[in-house]
């Protein structure tokens, strides 16, 4: 961050932060202006592998390209004629007879990338696949329509780049009052009562004060609007994603004014033993999906929640020798959310007789429109002030 | 040499100095000092852990009986434990700092893990023995090493399927960096490191019935490679040799890389890989101890918790204790989060772990003072709500607090802050530690340790 851009935001800091009431800036925050809609992102960590998740049950090419792992007709959950979904997925397929989940296939970028890290931070970055962005692009929606850390919240101890922008960062915390009692156990608060923003660097001394002051804010802040609730409903148990999206619902409930939350279920990196694993890991996916998306109807915040899940890419169509799939590319993505414009199958499966020189599957639909789609008509704001380049818009919602 | 350079030395060579160890170093001149770091760091120790608890348990009997291979999984689960322990212990105790903080960094550069802790032994003393030696050799060790072969899919890397995990991760992680190589490279990569193995025992096995012996083009040459030449093809590479100065300046000088240094580095590692004549460059040349790169570096939380062991001497009771307090502070031995390995820097620091480290210190230092006891006039403006949860535990710890008090006799306020504070503190902050009187009272010990301006080196 530059240090003009720096001191900017430090002078905000001490505007909001040091006064001795400065809670009360909170209660002045204009929801209105932001809109309610709040996006939900989930990321399938290390490459679902798209093809067994929507399958193309009547293609001779997928069951010839995966002999040991590929789902057999009978076990898939027909879509239609053509299409089925994994096995494990009957409670998306509940979302879908209800108009609720919107199934865009063949979602990429060019020039894929096939590692973890690097095609995690295009994602993350919504950055072209030949560059490297220091910001991400919720972070960047903050930088221009944020005000306060907790706005975009990671479920998580680490903050993924996905949520920094290059002034403003997003919050992670997997509790809402644990941030909070914090402050009170230990030096914390006496170290922060004797600092001012002048004494703010931008380099990394200042900011660990930066971030004490901003924890100190939003902790504060979470705490006192989500203690007084609590939910009634079952989510799975020893569930790790289930427990992101119960505290998400938690937030939601509770009326604060975050936009954006995202959670992440780890393990999808398949190159071995694929089946046991997915189908562990689609289950848990699925049940803590629907416990979620129940809650949220149940308070009536889901029409103002829109749910977007991705993996950093798809795995290759043809399985390995450990009854695994490798990196891959192109791969599905989930829009759960009400009144989708366009419900079902947003498009066609790719084809598997025209792959790239690789052996992947050739995408379609640029990552970075849905981005641009959910920015400019979720989340109302102007899409090509946080994705620096104008994407065309699609018309799922 | 000067008082703060030997500091700035021995925080990013090691885990810091009490204020009397700096002393005995002050008369030394910078080769003195640095020839001694290398000196007591010419002797390998590997780091040994008992496992004939285990070694009863044969391939075959466990392949047979699914109930001892549960007894077995568990009793490696707990060797795994105190193997992370002892390794706790080793870094806090060693006089061959350097080797241990090198090997501190190639575990964070080679990252893999692995749940069976013979596999896992060897890994950790092949990284220790390699630390400041022949980086080829160190490469061709990882490529074959149990750890390394299992978490990168290796063995599953056959002539009719290969699997491209390891050739990718080797070009983009561990010595070339991403955009150096094309996806031709990896495919051809893994053809020439397929048939790699190990056994039971943890050792290199290679399937020449499952490696693949035909013509391979890497990187512009053409050959029947096997691994081994694979990597000496890399190693021609100058890019090969950047991208691990690269690496070794984010981590020993400034994550703000700076080229003209970067350039100086490359030429004296190109010329032989030899790790050891890098590292004793960077730390004699002056730029090194530039002050932009003093006191600017984020502790890594085993750097913080080491450095605090070596101030005060303490002891985990529990192991369990000792590696909850890492996971919290996110940074797990032994437990890497994945093969690109910890990012380090700012990615240390967010609004749940700068809480945790400014508490750290009187979680482990002031066990009484952790019964919650909101003070303030918060109290009047909130209603409190605690919920008991895992982090208000108290924790069993011992504290040497007679060797601490020994340590700081005689020391000026001054002159402890100087050895534990190596940044310049900020104005508000020297407002607050004037509130604490006499600084080397066992009492404020905690209060300097929770500092923002302790979490730097």
């Amino acid at each position: 961050m530059d240090r003009r851009k720096f001191l900017k935001n430090s002078a905000l800091a001490s505007s909001v932060f040091f006064v001795p009431s400065f809670l009360k800036a909170f209660e002045n925050v204009d929801l209105s202006s932001y809109g309610y809609n709040k996006l939900v992102v989930i990321q399938l960590s290390g490459g679902n592998d798209g093809l067994n998740t929507i399958v193309p049950y009547r293609n001779d090419l997928y069951y010839k390209a995966r002999p040991k792992i590929a789902i057999a007709k009978n076990e898939v959950i027909k879509l239609n004629d053509e299409v089925g979904l994994h096995k494990k997925l009957l409670p998306l397929k509940r979302l879908y007879d209800q108009g609720d989940l919107s199934i865009i296939n063949n979602v990429g970028y060019p020039s894929p990338n096939r590692s973890h890290s690097r095609s995690s931070a295009i994602w993350h970055t919504a950055s072209d696949s030949n560059k490297h962005l220091q910001s991400g692009w919720i972070g960047r929606y903050l930088d221009v329509y944020g005000k306060y850390a907790h706005q975009a919240i990671e479920i998580d101890d680490n903050l993924s780049i996905m949520l920094k922008g290059e002034v403003h960062n997003g919050i992670a915390t997997r509790n809402p009052s644990f941030l909070y009692k914090g402050l009170h156990e230990s030096n914390f608060n006496k170290i922060l009562a004797y600092q001012n923003s002048r004494h703010l660097n931008e380099h990394n001394l200042g900011y660990l004060y930066k971030t004490m002051i901003d924890a100190k804010s939003s902790a504060t802040y979470l705490h006192e609007k989500t203690q007084n609730y609590t939910s009634t409903q079952n989510y799975p148990t020893k569930n790790p994603l289930a427990n992101q999206l119960k505290t998400i619902a938690q937030f939601i409930n509770s009326g604060i004014n975050t936009k954006v939350y995202y959670a992440n279920l780890v393990g999808f990196d398949t190159h071995a033993g694929q089946v046991n694993t997915q189908d562990r890991l689609l289950d848990i996916y699925a049940n803590s999906v629907a416990a979620f998306v129940k809650d949220l109807k149940r308070n009536n915040s889901f029409k103002n929640t829109l749910i977007l899940t991705f993996s950093e890419f798809g795995r290759r169509v043809k399985q390995n020798a450990g009854n695994g799939t490798d990196h891959g590319t192109a791969n599905n993505v989930f829009v759960i959310g009400k009144n989708l414009k366009k419900q079902g199958l947003y498009n066609d499966l790719a084809s598997l007789s025209d792959l790239d020189a690789n052996g992947d599957i050739k995408y379609e639909i640029d990552f970075r429109t849905i981005y641009a789609t959910i920015l400019n008509k979720w989340l109302k704001v102007d899409d090509k002030k946080i994705l620096n380049t104008s994407f065309k818009h699609l018309d799922f919602i | 040499m000067n008082k703060k350079h030997i500091l700035h030395l021995y925080w990013r060579a090691g885990f810091g100095l009490l204020p009397k160890q700096l002393d005995n170093l002050s008369g030394k001149s910078k080769e003195e000092v640095v020839e001694e770091l290398f000196l007591k760091s010419a002797k390998i120790t590997p780091l040994h852990i008992s496992t004939s608890s285990i070694d009863i348990f044969s391939k075959d009997a466990l392949d047979e009986s699914r109930d001892l291979r549960l007894e077995y999984n568990k009793l490696n689960a707990s060797l795994m434990k105190n193997y992370s322990h002892r390794w706790m212990d080793r870094l806090v105790n060693t006089n061959e700092t350097l080797r241990e903080k090198m090997t501190l960094f190639w575990a964070n550069h080679f990252s893999a893990k692995n749940g069976r802790i013979k596999y896992v032994k060897n890994f950790n003393n092949t990284l220790r023995k390699h630390a400041l030696g022949d980086f080829r050799k160190f490469v061709k060790a990882i490529s074959k090493d149990a750890v390394m072969i299992q978490f990168l899919n290796l063995h599953q890397n056959n002539k009719s399927k290969p699997n491209e995990n390891f050739a990718r991760e080797l070009m983009e992680l561990f010595t070339l960096g991403v955009g150096h190589y094309s996806e031709l490279d990896v495919k051809e990569c893994a053809r020439a490191f397929s048939g790699y193995k190990n056994n039971f025992e943890g050792e290199f096995v290679f399937s020449t019935y499952q490696h693949d012996k035909g013509m391979k083009t890497f990187l512009g040459e053409k050959g029947a490679f096997e691994g081994d030449q694979i990597i000496d093809i890399i190693l021609k590479q100058k890019q090969c040799a950047r991208f691990i100065c690269e690496k070794i300046y984010g981590y020993f000088v400034n994550e703000n890389i700076n080229n003209s240094h970067i350039h100086l580095m490359t030429e004296v590692f190109y010329k032989d890989y030899n790790i050891e004549n890098l590292m004793r460059y960077v730390f004699k040349s002056d730029w090194f101890y530039n002050k932009e790169n003093i006191g600017v570096k984020i502790k890594s939380p085993i750097e913080l918790l080491v450095g605090m062991c070596r101030v005060i001497p303490l002891r985990f009771n529990k192991t369990e204790e000792l590696i909850k307090i890492q996971t919290i502070l996110n940074q797990r031995l032994l437990y890497p989060p994945d093969v690109a390995g910890w990012k380090g820097g700012k990615n240390w620091i967010n609004t749940n772990s700068i809480l945790v480290r400014v508490k750290l210190p009187s979680m482990i230092l002031e066990r009484e003072s952790f019964t919650i006891q909101p003070k303030g006039n918060f109290t009047d403006q909130f209603k409190l709500v605690y919920v008991k949860n895992k982090y208000q535990e108290k924790l069993n710890v011992s504290v040497d607090w007679k060797t601490y008090k020994k340590q700081v006799k005689k020391i000026a306020s001054n002159d402890l802050l100087f050895a534990l504070v190596l940044c310049e503190i900020n104005l508000g902050t020297q407002n607050y530690l004037k509130t604490l009187g006499k600084l080397t009272k066992k009492k404020n010990l905690a209060k300097i340790m929770s500092l923002p301006e302790y979490q730097m080196c």
